[in-house]
């Protein structure tokens, strides 16, 4: 048979971006009820329970962290002239190296992704909380 | 010997994918059942089939190959029959349901987008547009970083700017892609993108949508958008007809 390439994946790569393809194999498709499915135990709870991040102080600490390193590239002119200097930076920022702003949580998701699927043999127990401070660790 | 189902496509697609290999370890090898004018992509289930990743891979790899070739209706991992026949007889009894389903999707693939914020990028564009967190900032840099308290104050604030904004980008990158597909499906939420939508795409206009999302590229500079496409219209096959609500295994649940 012949090999044709059949998906090109753009703006992704990494873990992160076979997550992202995954997801949709795992929570989409046909579902036909005279099949039964395997067992997914592990795997959704994990996507629902980073929510938790968001609203908590040690996203707030970071957020303030990360505020205050900001100013400082941005050094004498900041304030007032700010905007300009925004134009600069997003370009830099959306070229390089991009992380989820709220949590770096698409790591963290591929993160425990990953664990989940190491310890799949084992019966998964609900771990999802381990997993976003596991990457705030990572983060500071 | 149970058999594990991948995908459903017409019987004159003309590119399955026999030869390939498929879930479990060793791989199992992909076969083809037939019934009337449909045909089923399906392989031996592996006893002790888990959602691993290589395993998620091989179904994505099936399907993507099956479905470069022409419509395939990709099932949702790890659909099990108890045997050949069984798949067979959903075929048969489901005819005129799946055939109408790959006629709608004919020609058509999805993409599915999904975005996050440059960190940095964002933080700056909502530092320019708030003065008060500005000020806050400001008042702790002053004060060599600012106490406890004033960390939270400035966090809490910029946490809820930044969020305001994830959802003011969400929508309008929902809307700039709309006009170039089809039909649109909404994801599931997550803290791991601010946005996940899938596209349905006719083969043939895919470089219209591809030149919306780089126009979005560039003038949402503070997104970092992913696409990922032409995939199997994962998003947009219907569930069957004779499946009343609630009948899918406990596992679904937490996707809803």
């Amino acid at each position: 048979m012949t090999v044709v390439p059949a998906q090109q994946t753009g703006g992704g790569g990494g873990s992160s971006g076979l997550y992202d393809v995954l997801e949709l194999v795992l929570d989409r498709g046909l579902v036909i009820d005279a099949f039964v499915r395997v067992s997914l135990v592990g795997i959704e709870i994990l996507k629902i329970d980073v929510r938790v991040v968001v609203a908590s102080v040690d996203t707030y600490l970071r957020f303030a962290e990360a505020c205050n390193r900001l100013d400082l590239e941005a050094g004498p002119r900041k304030s007032p002239g700010l905007p300009e200097i925004v134009g600069e930076v997003t370009e830099k920022g959306a070229r390089g190296k991009s992380k989820g702003a709220l949590s770096g949580a698409a790591q963290t998701i591929s993160d425990a992704f990953n664990q989940a699927r190491q310890e799949g043999e084992t019966e998964s127990r609900p771990r999802a909380r381990k997993a976003p401070s596991r990457s705030k660790e990572e983060q500071e | 010997m149970s058999t594990y189902v991948y995908g459903i496509t017409s019987r004159s697609h003309p590119a399955l994918p026999e030869g390939m290999t498929g879930v479990g370890e060793p791989a199992r090898p992909v076969r083809v059942l037939t019934a009337g004018d449909l045909a089923a992509v399906v392989s031996d289930a592996p006893e002790d089939l888990r959602p691993k990743r290589r395993d998620l891979l091989a179904h994505q790899n099936v399907l993507a190959e099956a479905g470069a070739g022409g419509c395939v209706l990709p099932m949702r991992f790890g659909s099990v029959a108890t045997d050949d026949d069984a798949v067979v007889q959903v075929l048969t009894e489901r005819a005129d349901h799946y055939a109408e389903r790959l006629r709608e999707l004919d020609g058509k693939v999805e993409y599915n987008v999904k975005a996050t914020h440059v960190e940095e990028a964002v933080l700056h564009l909502v530092m320019a547009e708030n003065t008060e967190a500005r000020a806050l900032a400001e008042a702790n840099r002053r004060a060599g970083g600012g106490s406890y308290d004033d960390k939270i104050r400035l966090g809490e604030l910029v946490a809820h700017l930044v969020k305001a904004k994830e959802s003011d980008d969400a929508e309008q990158v929902r809307d700039l892609l709309a006009p170039a597909a089809t039909a649109v499906s909404v994801g599931p939420e997550s803290t791991g993108w601010l946005l996940n939508v899938s596209y349905l795409v006719p083969r043939d206009s895919a470089e219209r949508f591809l030149a919306s999302v780089e126009e979005v590229r560039q003038s949402h500079p503070h997104l970092d958008l992913r696409v990922h496409g032409p995939l199997p219209p994962y998003s947009f096959v219907d569930p069957g007809p004779a499946q009343p609500a609630g009948t899918t295994t406990g596992a679904d649940a937490g996707a809803r």
